[in-house]
């Protein structure tokens, strides 16, 4: 009983401290979403697990905060070959790895580092290759194991790229959550101590935060790493706190039991903004949400009919139902801020009479019958495709289609697509690594096959060379021309209607400062302070 | 006895192999794909689908799966989480304590608040406290937790200021090290050497305790009041007061006890309903419990960890009403004699 006594009085007394003093550490607390599935970048490819990882890790080459320029990271500069195929990293001297419980790193970051990161992912013959089930699904998505021939350490502080063919976008993926390095002595140790799968759980990186412990399901810290070779961050101690409920978050924001949150509940957004302790901050997403016409399924093959729907369907009205201001209408297939944006492409006229014409001038009797598919879950790019379905169900009646609305479970839906089983389909994209690469390859030839993701069944020469030219040009210029005339050649053949581009939203209390939106996506705190 | 005991745990085999069987099959029939799921917009090519479909050892047929799954429970192997890669088993202990600590505390506060305004409203049968504390079981048996939850929190929380929103304790003061502490937040805490931690984990308890708290306080108060007022119109309790006891005497000696017997069966069986009501408390409190992680599991089609989740819970559960049928029978010797 003295105990609790105790207890209840050091409690008071420490309350009181704490009103008066503050905290003398800085401790920045994020509400985040959801539970990391692991520490592992390479395995991972949600948000949520990727923000959680991030602190830990470093890249050869990143993403400035807040847009998808990307800049040196761990290397400190780099060459590509005029050819394209051959990328020498320079890595930069004197980075120190984190150390854990066990663990204390006895030399500096170096190219073995990187070999090993990528090998792991990359060769079956490494030890790590299949430790934590060995889905390094980014990296094979990137195609890396079709462009890579060879990646060679030259001398310790330099690593040699080879590639089977030049690619434009291989930099930027140099700069993905996927490519974070690891440290090869780390994974050394822990093979010597049995305990391999470790290396997932207890991150060792060179980043600038120190993993200090997850409790499952609540709670993630970290540290400020003192000799994090970026500068030290401003604040001392980083906490995740798991917060599942977007109101929770809310509730948690304003008491200031957090001082950022992701994920707002669009209603939420007024009483937010009109808080004068909460600064929220917004940026256009790097994600696009488009309905498919399969053009394999008559009428949809003919570009009038196409034409029809588009014009027959009132985005604006979509916009501001289904996104309730937090999206914004979409031209094409990119968001405006990327390389290439054509913005000179008009949007299609919300104009039921000329549908009506399109339709009856492409012979098409109607009443028509079409099934149209919605994506049954929220993704950021589309918040509600239920009640999306619905307006666009409405509209179509003014024109004489009868739209009969049909979703499947979200793993069935995708597949059901990817077979080619839809007419007219909702989806989307969100990008990976802010090139516009990593969009146009949707509505790409190879992709139009069975079993890939482009829905609308869209095969264009025009469109598809300019694409693969691209794909080899380094030249900036000449790839946003080819960008340019892609959109302007889909917007002519109109195999799929652009409807929103998110907008991301993050409240945060007005003593965070230094918080970039990330058009990615990405929470980072390396260069956040409190006030 | 001891014939009774054996009888009573044979018994239970059947019951786990049909736990198995209902929790293996009821899961291939929700529709989804874990493979799917997994991947996300990105797609996949279809030899990678059939990559992780032979790993997770789906490309089996559904039978053989099965047989897979029971010999590997027999042999105390719970699978391996599909998407954490730990075992299933771990997973769920790390945890259960959050769990069972937020379950007792809402116990204590049903038995503890029920049982008396159950006996208060039997006591004055008819009139306005009666009514007052029937109509109020009536509302918290009927309350969507969901609901209930958030609006302590926008009230209790936001407008009063007087608990924290959620988690466990105050995540920014305490720190504790998951390697060494038992997961009982108010055990670690109080013999912790941060001072101030267990009035932090005490009030952090308050809301979601109230939430979980108030079906099973309806209930008991239900069944305290129904049964005390059966036992009340009993001989043995006229004769009682007959004699001349006390009323204090008559209810608190000679009627609670047997008026206590079904509200007690009434606990037994509320295990399974307070698992039920954690799934949604923890998901509004964030508390780090077993519910969350089994909706978390769910909604990323984790096999595994919702089948191993939902089967070890179901063997506790088992496990529990085994041991009070057996309590039951040291207590009442006829039970164990089979009349």
């Amino acid at each position: 009983m003295s105990k609790l006594f105790k207890t209840g009085l050091l409690a008071a007394g420490f309350a009181a401290l704490l009103g008066s003093t503050g905290l003398s550490a800085k401790t920045l607390v994020f509400c985040s979403e959801g539970s990391p599935e692991n520490f592992q970048p390479a395995l991972n490819t949600t948000n949520t697990t990727l923000d959680a990882d991030r602190p830990a890790y470093d890249q050869l080459v990143e993403f400035t905060p807040g847009t998808t320029d990307v800049v040196p990271g761990l290397a400190e500069k780099y060459e590509v070959s005029k050819d394209g195929l051959e990328i020498v990293f320079h890595l930069r001297k004197g980075v120190k790895f984190h150390s854990l419980k066990g663990f204390k790193p006895t030399r500096d970051f170096n190219a073995d580092d990187v070999l090993f990161s990528f090998n792991r992912q990359w060769k079956d013959d490494n030890p790590y290759h299949k430790v934590s089930g060995g889905a390094y699904d980014y990296f094979n998505d990137m195609d890396m194991p079709k462009l890579l021939k060879s990646i060679e350490k030259v001398d310790d502080y330099t690593v040699k790229v080879t590639l089977n063919e030049p690619n434009a976008t291989i930099i930027p993926n140099f700069a993905m959550d996927f490519a974070s390095i690891e440290s090869a002595e780390y994974a050394d140790y822990l093979l010597k101590a049995g305990t391999p799968e470790k290396i997932d759980q207890e991150p060792v990186g060179t980043g600038p935060f120190q993993f200090v412990a997850y409790q499952k399901d609540a709670v993630l810290r970290y540290k400020a790493f003192d000799q994090f070779w970026g500068g030290r961050p401003k604040i001392d101690t980083l906490v995740f706190a798991i917060t599942p409920d977007a109101e929770a978050r809310y509730a948690k924001l304003q008491k200031n039991e957090c001082q950022i949150m992701v994920g707002p509940l669009p209603a939420d957004l007024k009483g937010m903004q009109a808080n004068p302790d909460l600064n929220v901050m917004s940026q256009q997403g790097l994600n696009d949400a488009y309905l498919s016409f399969n053009m394999k399924k008559p009428p949809f093959d003919k570009k009038e009919v196409r034409q029809a729907l588009v014009m027959a369907i009132d985005k604006k009205n979509i916009i501001e139902d289904v996104y309730e201001g937090t999206g914004a209408s979409a031209t094409t297939l990119i968001p405006p801020f990327m390389l290439g944006y054509n913005d000179k492409i008009p949007e299609y006229p919300y104009d039921p009479e000329k549908a009506k014409q399109l339709l009856a001038s492409a012979g098409v009797k109607t009443p028509l019958d079409v099934d149209l598919w919605y994506q049954p879950v929220y993704r950021p790019y589309n918040p509600n495709g239920k009640r999306m379905g619905e307006l666009m169900q409405a509209d179509l009646a003014k024109i004489g289609v009868n739209a009969h609305l049909v979703t499947y479970e979200w793993g069935d839906y995708r597949k059901r697509l990817q077979n080619g089983e839809a007419t007219i389909s909702q989806m989307g994209w969100t990008g990976d690594n802010g090139d516009p690469d990593n969009f146009f390859f949707l509505f790409d030839c190879a992709t139009a096959r069975d079993g890939g993701q482009n829905y609308a069944r869209w095969c264009n020469k025009d469109y598809n060379d300019r694409f693969l030219k691209a794909q080899q040009t380094f030249d900036k210029d000449e790839r946003a021309k080819l960008y340019r005339e892609m959109q302007q050649i889909t917007h002519d053949e109109v195999p799929y209607l652009n409807i929103a581009h998110s907008v991301v939203y993050v409240p945060m209390r007005k003593n965070l400062v230094g918080f970039k939106v990330s058009p990615l996506g990405r929470f980072e705190f390396h260069q956040v302070e409190l006030k | 006895m001891l014939t009774y005991a054996l009888k009573r745990i044979a018994q239970t085999v059947p019951t786990f192999i049909a736990l198995v069987a209902l929790t293996f099959f009821a899961l291939r029939l929700v529709p989804g794909d874990p493979v799917e799921v997994r991947v996300g917009e990105h797609g996949i090519s279809p030899e990678r689908l059939a990559e992780f479909r032979h790993q997770l050892g789906l490309d089996l047929p559904v039978w053989q799966q099965f047989l897979h799954y029971l010999w590997q429970i027999l042999h105390g192997d719970f699978g391996i989480s599909v998407v954490s890669q730990q075992s299933v088993l771990s997973e769920f202990f790390a945890r259960f304590p959050a769990t069972i600590e937020l379950s007792a505390v809402s116990l204590v506060l049903a038995v503890g608040l029920g049982v008396p305004l159950g006996i208060v409203a039997a006591l004055s049968r008819g009139t306005f406290v009666d009514y007052t504390v029937t109509a109020l079981a009536v509302i918290g048996n009927s309350m969507p937790i969901f609901w209930w939850g958030i609006l302590l929190v926008l009230l209790v929380s936001l407008k009063l200021d007087l608990t924290p929103v959620d988690g466990r304790i105050d995540n920014v003061a305490y720190y504790f090290d998951p390697d060494q502490t038992t997961g009982f937040m108010l055990w670690d805490s109080f013999w912790s050497d941060q001072d101030g931690a267990f009035l932090s984990a005490l009030s952090h308890l308050i809301l979601p305790s109230i939430v979980l708290g108030t079906i099973p306080l309806a209930v008991i108060m239900r069944i305290t009041r129904s049964a005390m007022l059966e036992v009340l119109g009993e001989d043995y309790v006229r004769t009682a007061r007959a004699k001349g006891l006390s009323p204090l005497r008559v209810v608190g000696l000679h009627a609670l006890r047997n008026a206590l017997i079904p509200v007690v069966t009434a606990i037994g069986l509320m295990v399974g309903t307070l698992i039920a009501g954690a799934v949604q408390t923890e998901t509004v409190f964030s508390w780090p419990g077993i519910g969350k992680w089994l909706i978390d599991s769910f909604n990323r089609r984790d096999y595994p960890a919702l089948q191993g989740g939902v089967l070890i819970i179901s063997i506790l559960v088992t496990l529990v009403n085994l041991s009070v049928d057996l309590l039951y029978g040291i207590i009442n010797p006829r039970i164990s004699h089979g009349r």
